[in-house]
């Protein structure tokens, strides 16, 4: 067996006493079990919240983007808050799968699925936004560089949010086809198991007729790490352009060269808080605990430690630079936004993503399920907030002081950004009980090395 | 002649890879080998070639990289200048800073579907395509190896159970 | 119309009864139809495919389809001429000359009128009209949807026929019984119209002439009536003046009927290194006192202390002994007026006759060159004894019959009541009025009469100067001149024209053409003779003046340059107009001191998403009461409170126009200062609809630039217009010198700059008004406003000082040092001074070279012309607002809703009567997309166009926009830099030209000249 040996000092990434059959059985499980009563609840508020949103979509579309709480002045408020909050969330997948892959991570395994799955979830939510702030929805066609009745009428290719139309639909297609495809031999073991014709034949139509061949492995395998090493800068690509709708700007607090590396620092951060936020859930809720550890848990919240200090350095240094700069407007910009009329929002950002990542430098409090499940919380709040503190104070007392004014959002505000939250949580509900959530396939194939019991035997050996 | 397979069974991958080894040395000719996951070593042992697919990514990319700067170079540059912010557009490298971000879009879209698309299409994937692996266990826990035969049935059954096999049956292969 | 033409077939019919036209003529197929091969075999018919059910069903289908295609949208119809008006080019504007008077705004306007709509007022620039934002928003009015559109007799409809039958019987019963009739008229300049005036006296008995000015002037009518010995008001030649010292007179404002702006600001612009020194004396923020260099504040009863200190200092030469602040003033504000001698000028809005007569002495002794009391005007004809005397005589019913014109005295007068009451007991009550306001439903017979747009008259505003009124439109209500109706009464069956025409032809024209002056809009004749000053005691009248006592707390009631004195209520583009210095619109407001403010406990706060909202207060005055809510006004002197006239009308307007409270209860005497006043704070709040939140500049000088007249004169300019600097090649260069890429070039054709001279720029608000007109801006209402959603392409920002003045910020704000002290002072500099220094500055589109709204539009929906304009294509806006976020100047607006169509926004956009003011030229935009000013895009290329027809080059400074065309001040000029005789080129080229925001380095191509103040004192 030294062909998988493995140091002993790396603690097992599959507890227990599992061959490859239980490991099929118990990711199975979910998709041929009944739901449980805790999935019924979470699914029905999530449903709830979705067609408030879609509600409130519907009365915007109706009426004008005047329901909403914007003016003359600040003419992005929530609705882009929510697109960088859900995209930075759809960060943490696409690096999961493809970063820790390049880097030969192995405990992504029990955990990329799913992350991926949020990925592509959230950034549906976000691509949602940019859709739904235009005046005129009807006219969104017009955004991409279609031959048209006018010939010689194209779209701007000088500008932030085309950059970013291109950015997020490579993103989150790209996302799809690596995901899809790393799904087709669990959706092929689903399929052989299954037992209902109904079932058999969506997985078998899902799994692509996966056979399992020693030379489709071979490209599945190649195909992976070419997908990985295209989705590592595509990732990095994404927010980085998504931080120059704001950093190409001229609008002080904007017009920000450390965006870039910012942003995604800001990106990762959030996205593996929300990881951890689900799979905390998701390992309860779908007894996976023996392949979501408190190893893969401690190695995110560390993660989450690094990135939200790079973040906290960033804001620092966005505030030395503003007094460093020695322009007024630039420095009242930041000022304004530390001890302005949004001073509040300032305070909760600094503190959710400064302050309390790092309390993960404690081994107990890193390794606590409990505690790891709350900041993931706060941290997601936190980001938020980043993102409107960003945008809303920066614009809201820019250069001319007579336009300057406030924002409050109004119920609809409100509804559109619960109501994705819903739709998210809808689909990953619903993904929780039809697809393979754990990468069974590839988690079979690092059993011998990681897995607890063929640890112990090994280490048994050496003494 | 006939087409004949033996399909011998085993339930462990180390098992299987010796198995593989020592069929090959007597000269057998390995069929095909159906694995519920990637078997480390296994193509090597086997003998295949390595895959093609990440070249044609590369070529698909710079297809992508050249028709971004085409399309760009065609709608801001040649066909409707336009003065939007002052920026030229006299030329394309005056203007190009601008389209860096969707030149390296481009390129990773083209590179990465495409790529997905070849493999699909080499590995016979799509959907409705009928699944041929041997024996459902193949996506469990079961390896299957599949041994062509030329009328020396018996003793390649006799050879094969000496390498661990749990199960062995014999088929027409169609 | 049936022809009879006779169609040949052939050769064949020119035989006779040849056979073969027989034979066509019977059978009309040349060749037989085979139909029996068809019918005739059964097996063919029976194989074909087609069954009965078949037929059926296609039948069935058919139709089907044949009516679902006729279902379509609703189909608007525009009816095209039949027989085309000789005079209407479709598509291309007529102008025509003509005179707005309605007893508050008098002025020669140019009306544009496309298809047979007026839909812009202009200046009439040959008669050297000007136009204020009233004059410019009265298109509007024309069109408004509750006008009174009948005759109406006790609130019922009713014939003219019938009205007139019935009032000439009753002026025959008061001719009878001997009693005197009494005419009521706003200020009537109009010669005509008094001929007919008297005229009906000559038919029926004695008539009154009783002239009544909501908003009076008539201390200074009687004041100069006493020493001029004629009731008139002087003119004032303001750009002669050196030394102007203003006491309580808003004389940029309504004060004596306005007009004194663009002679103001000519001796305002430095040039020769003079311009004209201003101390104002007030209570309330002014936009007089807003220009001033020197502004005092101080309470109205003081302000007459101090016109009698400034008499005795300038023509007795009495110091006054008592150092004060004030004394010191008005010691330096004498010395000065000495120094200028007869290029200085006194000017008082006191309405105390006393101090008319002061301010008349001053100028006399110093025999001031800038008053003029030769060429006399005739703004304001009011005389309030006349008007008081009426009401006692009414209701001592001494009075036969009452008719009213032009005026809605039950709304404007203080002792309304009273009035009404009288009005019961005279025989008959009639009243001329275009409106179904509260006149109109207090008298027996309300008589519908036209707009001045609809109307034919003469005014003559000044000694001399004939202007003619003619109609630009149909009558488009069943309505009638009050003059036609004065004719047919008196038996005349000429109608007001001939009248006119004839009045004219004899009196006025001596032998010029009448068409000529028709076309003119203005007919001019030499005024000459001398005005000797007669004997008056000026000191009587001072020590008469010294014995007004003050009180404690005192009333300023004044006009708003946008409702004026109320008339124009109901026109949307006037309430909307945010005050040009508290930037509030929808509202009126009792204006109060920051000190008496936290005394009384009262307070202005924004809410949540940035709106002002104030306390409420009681408000007594002499016995009348009213709640009001307060704002607190930087500038308004302590112990004085403001209160706008001419709001709280209740009748003849739509709900969204019943806005503020209305000033008239407490205009007791018609004077504007009321003593006597007391104050209580009430529960509750109020909801403002201020568009500008933020009133103090944060010591950002670069926004505004301001330079003393010294430094204009002895300083090099680069130290008093600093240009930006950055390092190129790590030297110093000047910002505007460096550019990133490679520039477009411009040097061809034409390129468009808008120069703004914030020296002339008064504030007035005209160009906002105009814009609104020519763009069809849509009215959002006050909901929207408190949003901070108004939508007017052209604003004009209004700053106070945090310290004395603006230089006095930019120290402040570089002593803070430290992170603490930065942040301190900040917060400071957000709240404006006691007496703050005030700076206006428009604001429209800057269209920058390098626009930064047009990089970040995804859709290429705003690009560059090239002719300078960042251009908006609507159509292909999808509405990112991306655009908005990125301009630094904040002037583009989204449209947040659908304006027009939209029974949610109840202006003229949204009714069928209000739609016809809008420009044909300009699209209406509508929901989701950006708009912003287009540098009247429009009205360039039609310069272009008509330049083009004629075959010539276009003229120079032959270019303009609605906003510099409206400018009385010629603050704003428009043009083609590309063409170096147009005004603009030398201007973008002055030592004073700036960019707004230069360091951004947008290069606009709008360019503001540095304000210079007049600051040396005595």
């Amino acid at each position: 067996m030294s062909s998988h040996y493995e140091a002993p000092i790396r603690r097992p990434l599959i507890d227990g006493n599992k061959s490859y059959h239980d490991i099929t059985v118990e990711v199975a499980a979910p998709v041929e079990g009944k739901a449980n009563k805790l999935w019924w609840t979470a699914f029905t508020i999530a449903l709830l919240a979705f067609l408030w949103g879609v509600g409130s979509i519907i009365y915007t579309i109706g009426t004008g983007i005047g329901v909403w709480g914007l003016n003359k002045t600040v003419g992005w408020a929530w609705d882009i808050t929510n697109f960088v909050w859900w995209v930075g969330i759809g960060h943490a997948g696409t690096l999961i799968s493809a970063v820790l892959l390049l880097f030969r991570q192995k405990w992504r395994m029990g955990i990329n699925r799913s992350a991926e799955a949020m990925t592509i979830f959230s950034v549906v939510q976000a691509g949602l936004f940019p859709v739904i702030h235009m005046g005129r929805v009807w006219n969104a066609h017009f955004v991409l560089p279609i031959p048209n009745q006018f010939g010689t009428l194209w779209t701007n290719f000088n500008s932030p949010l085309l950059w970013d139309v291109f950015a997020i639909s490579t993103y989150l297609s790209v996302s799809l086809v690596f995901w899809w495809t790393g799904l087709l031999p669990d959706f092929a073991m689903l399929r052989d198991r299954a037992v209902r014709p109904f079932q058999k034949k969506i997985y078998s139509l899902l799994s692509f007729g996966w056979s399992g061949r020693a030379k489709d492995w071979q490209r599945f395998e190649e195909v992976s790490l070419v997908l990985a090493g295209l989705a590592t800068p595509l990732v990095l690509s994404v927010h980085t352009i998504v931080s120059f709708d704001f950093a190409t700007s001229v609008i002080p607090g904007w017009h920000t060269t450390i965006f870039p590396p910012y942003f995604v620092a800001g990106a990762v951060f959030s996205g593996f808080a929300m990881v951890n936020t689900l799979l905390i859930i998701m390992r309860k809720v779908s007894n996976l605990e023996a392949y979501i550890t408190k190893q893969h848990i401690e190695l995110m919240n560390i993660v989450i430690m690094i990135t939200g200090s790079i973040v906290g350095c960033a804001y620092i240094t966005e505030l030395f630079i503003a007094w460093y700069s020695g322009v007024e407007y630039e420095q009242y910009a930041f000022l304004n936004r530390a001890t302005g009329p949004y001073w509040w929002a300032y305070l909760l950002m600094m503190s959710c993503n400064v302050l309390s990542p790092q309390f993960m430098w404690f081994k107990r409090l890193r390794s606590s399920i409990m505690f790891s499940f709350f900041i993931s919380i706060v941290v997601n709040i936190g980001m938020w907030f980043e993102r409107f503190v960003i945008i809303v104070t920066s614009l809201h007392r820019d250069y001319l002081p007579s336009s300057w004014t406030m924002f409050s959002p109004t119920f609809v505000d409100i509804g559109i950004y619960v109501g994705t939250i819903g739709f998210f949580f809808v689909l990953f509900l619903l993904y929780a009980r039809t697809f393979p959530v754990i990468a069974q396939a590839e988690v079979k194939s690092i059993l011998k090395s990681s897995g607890e019991q063929f640890k112990k035997l090994r280490d048994g050996n050496h003494e | 002649m006939s087409n004949k397979v033996i399909q011998a069974m085993y339930n462990d991958d180390d098992i299987l890879l010796d198995a593989v080894k020592e069929v090959r040395a007597a000269n057998y000719h390995i069929e095909e080998i159906f694995t519920p996951f990637p078997v480390h070593g296994l193509d090597k042992a086997m003998g295949l070639k390595g895959t093609r697919i990440a070249i044609t990514a590369f070529m698909y990319g710079c297809v992508g990289f050249v028709f971004s700067i085409w399309m760009m170079n065609y709608m801001m540059i040649e066909q409707w200048p336009q003065d939007i912010g002052g920026k030229p557009s006299f030329t394309f490298i005056q203007n190009m800073p601008a389209f860096v971000p969707i030149m390296f879009e481009m390129t990773v879209f083209f590179a990465a579907h495409l790529m997905v698309i070849t493999f699909y299409m080499r590995s016979k994937l799509w959907p409705f395509k009928k699944a041929e692996n041997p024996d459902p266990r193949t996506t469990d826990d079961m390896f299957v190896m599949e041994v062509s035969v030329d009328g020396n049935e018996a003793e390649l059954v006799s050879f094969l159970e000496k390498t661990g096999t749990v199960e062995i049956k014999v088929t027409e292969k169609h | 119309m049936a022809s009879n033409k006779k169609y040949w077939k052939s050769v064949e019919e020119l035989k006779e009864n040849s056979s073969i036209v027989d034979t066509l003529r019977q059978n009309e197929f040349v060749e037989e139809i085979p139909t029996d091969v068809f019918l005739g075999d059964k097996e063919n018919l029976e194989a074909s495919s087609t069954t009965r059910r078949d037929f059926l069903k296609y039948v069935g289908f058919t139709t089907a389809a044949a009516s679902l295609a006729a279902c379509e949208g609703p189909v608007v119809k525009s009816i095209p001429y039949v027989i085309k008006p000789d005079d209407i080019i479709p598509g291309v504007a007529e102008y025509y000359a003509t005179t707005m008077a309605d007893g508050f705004d008098l002025a020669n306007v140019l009306v544009k009128v496309r298809e047979g709509r007026p839909i812009k007022i202009e200046p009439n620039k040959e008669a050297n009209g000007t136009t204020n934002a009233r004059v410019q928003a009265s298109v509007l009015s024309l069109y408004d949807s509750l006008r009174l559109k009948s005759p109406k007799a006790n609130g019922t409809d009713i014939s003219w026929a019938d009205a007139d039958l019935q009032i000439i019987s009753k002026l025959n019963e008061v001719k009878e019984s001997g009693l005197p009739i009494a005419v009521l008229t706003g200020t009537c300049a109009s010669p005509s119209t008094k001929k007919l005036i008297n005229n009906l006296g000559e038919t029926f008995g004695t008539v009154n002439h009783v002239v009544y000015d909501a908003v009076s002037e008539s201390a200074a009518l009687d004041a100069f009536e006493a020493i001029y010995g004629s009731r008139a008001l002087p003119d004032y030649h303001l750009e002669k003046a050196e030394v102007i010292v203003s006491i309580g007179a808003d004389f940029l404002g309504d004060w004596q009927g306005g007009g004194f702006d663009s002679g103001y600001a000519k001796g305002r612009v430095p040039n020769q290194g003079k311009m004209s020194h201003h101390i104002q004396i007030e209570s309330n923020m002014t936009l007089s006192g807003a220009n001033a260099d020197k502004r005092l504040m101080v309470k109205p009863s003081e302000q007459n202390l101090a016109l009698i200190k400034l008499y005795q200092a300038v023509v007795k030469g009495i110091s006054t002994r008592e150092a004060s602040p004030l004394n010191d003033a008005i010691q330096k504000a004498a010395t000065k007026i000495k120094k200028a001698g007869s290029k200085a000028v006194v000017i008082t809005g006191i309405q105390d006759k006393n101090a008319q007569l002061l301010a008349l002495a001053i100028n006399n002794a110093i025999n001031s060159e800038v008053i003029d009391v030769v060429v006399t005007k005739n703004v304001r004809k009011g005389n309030d004894a006349d008007v008081a005397q009426l009401i006692t005589d009414m209701n001592a019913g001494k009075i036969g019959a009452v008719i009213i014109n032009s005026s809605n005295p039950v709304y404007s007068l203080p002792n309304s009541t009273e009035f009404v009451e009288g009005l019961k007991k005279v025989k008959l009550s009639v009243a001329f009025t275009m409106q179904d306001n509260e006149t109109a439903n207090a008298v027996q017979y309300a008589l519908a009469t036209p707009h001045y747009l609809e109307s034919w008259g003469d005014v003559v505003i000044k000694k001399g100067q004939y202007s003619l009124m003619q109609p630009t439109i149909k009558p488009l209500f069943n309505t009638r001149q009050f003059q036609d109706a004065l004719l047919t009464w008196t038996g005349s069956t000429a109608t007001y024209y001939d009248f006119l025409k004839e009045t004219w032809n004899t009196e006025v024209l001596n032998g010029t053409s009448w068409n000529q002056a028709l076309h003119d809009g203005v007919f001019t004749s030499e005024v000459v003779g001398e005005v000797s000053a007669l004997e008056v005691d000026v000191d009587a009248a001072g020590s008469e003046l010294a014995k007004i006592k003050g009180s404690n707390f005192e009333l300023a009631l004044y006009t708003k340059v946008g409702l004026g004195d109320g008339q124009m209520a109901n026109n949307p583009w006037l309430q909307e107009f945010p005050d040009p210095i508290t930037r509030t619109s929808w509202d009126n407001y009792l204006t109060i001191s920051k000190a008496d403010a936290e005394t009384i406990g009262v307070v202005n706060y924004n809410v949540a998403n940035g709106a002002l909202n104030g306390s409420l207060v009681e408000l007594t005055v002499n016995g009348v009461s009213e709640t009001l809510p307060v704002f607190i006004q930087p500038g308004q002197a302590k112990g004085s409170l403001g209160l706008a006239l001419g709001y709280g009308r209740t009748q003849g307007l739509k709900d969204e126009m019943k806005t503020g409270k209305n000033g008239y209860q407490f205009y007791k005497n018609f004077n504007n200062f009321q003593a006597d006043v007391t104050l209580k704070v009430v529960e509750g709040e109020h909801e403002f609809a201020c568009v500008q939140l933020q009133n103090t500049l944060m010591g950002r000088g670069d926004i505004i630039k301001e330079a003393t007249l010294e430094e204009y004169n002895t300083i090099d300019s680069k130290e008093w217009n600093k240009v930006p600097m950055v390092s190129l090649d790590h030297n110093e260069v000047e910002a505007t010198t460096v550019d990133l890429w490679e520039s477009f070039d411009r040097s061809m054709g034409h390129h468009f700059n808008l120069s703004i001279d914030l020296n002339a720029c008064t504030g007035c608000g005209a160009c906002v008004i105009a814009c609104h007109a020519e763009n069809n801006v849509p009215v959002v209402g006050k909901d929207e406003i408190r949003r901070s959603r108004d939508m007017h392409w052209l604003r004009i920002d209004r700053y106070y000082s945090h310290e004395e003045d603006f230089a006095g910020d930019v120290e402040t704000k570089e002593n803070g040092t430290g992170v603490l002290g930065y942040k301190n002072t900040m917060s400071d500099l957000e709240d404006p001074s006691e007496n703050p220094s005030v700076a206006f500055q428009p604001v429209m589109c800057q269209h920058c070279n390098h626009a930064p709204c047009e990089t970040v539009c995804p859709v290429a929906a705003t690009s560059h012309g090239r002719q300078g304009q960042n251009q908006m294509a609507y159509n292909r806006c999808v509405g990112t607002r991306y655009c908005a976020n990125n301009c630094p100047y904040k002037v583009r607006r989204f449209n947040w809703f659908e304006y027009p169509e939209n029974d949610n926004f109840d202006y003229n956009m949204n009714d069928d009567l209000g739609k016809m003011v809008l420009n044909p030229d300009v699209t209406v935009r509508s929901r989701g997309v950006m708009e912003k000013c287009s540098m009247c895009i429009q009205m360039t290329q039609a310069t272009i166009l008509k330049a083009k027809k004629e075959g010539r080059p276009v003229n120079t400074n032959e270019f303009e926009t609605a906003c510099s065309n409206a400018c009385s001040t010629n603050a704003m000029v428009f043009g083609d830099i590309n063409h170096k005789e147009d005004t603009v080129t030398s201007l973008t080229e002055d030592k004073r030209a700036y960019h707004l925001l230069e360091h951004i380095g947008t290069k606009p191509n709008v360019v503001y000249h540095v304000k210079v103040r007049n600051t040396q004192e005595a």
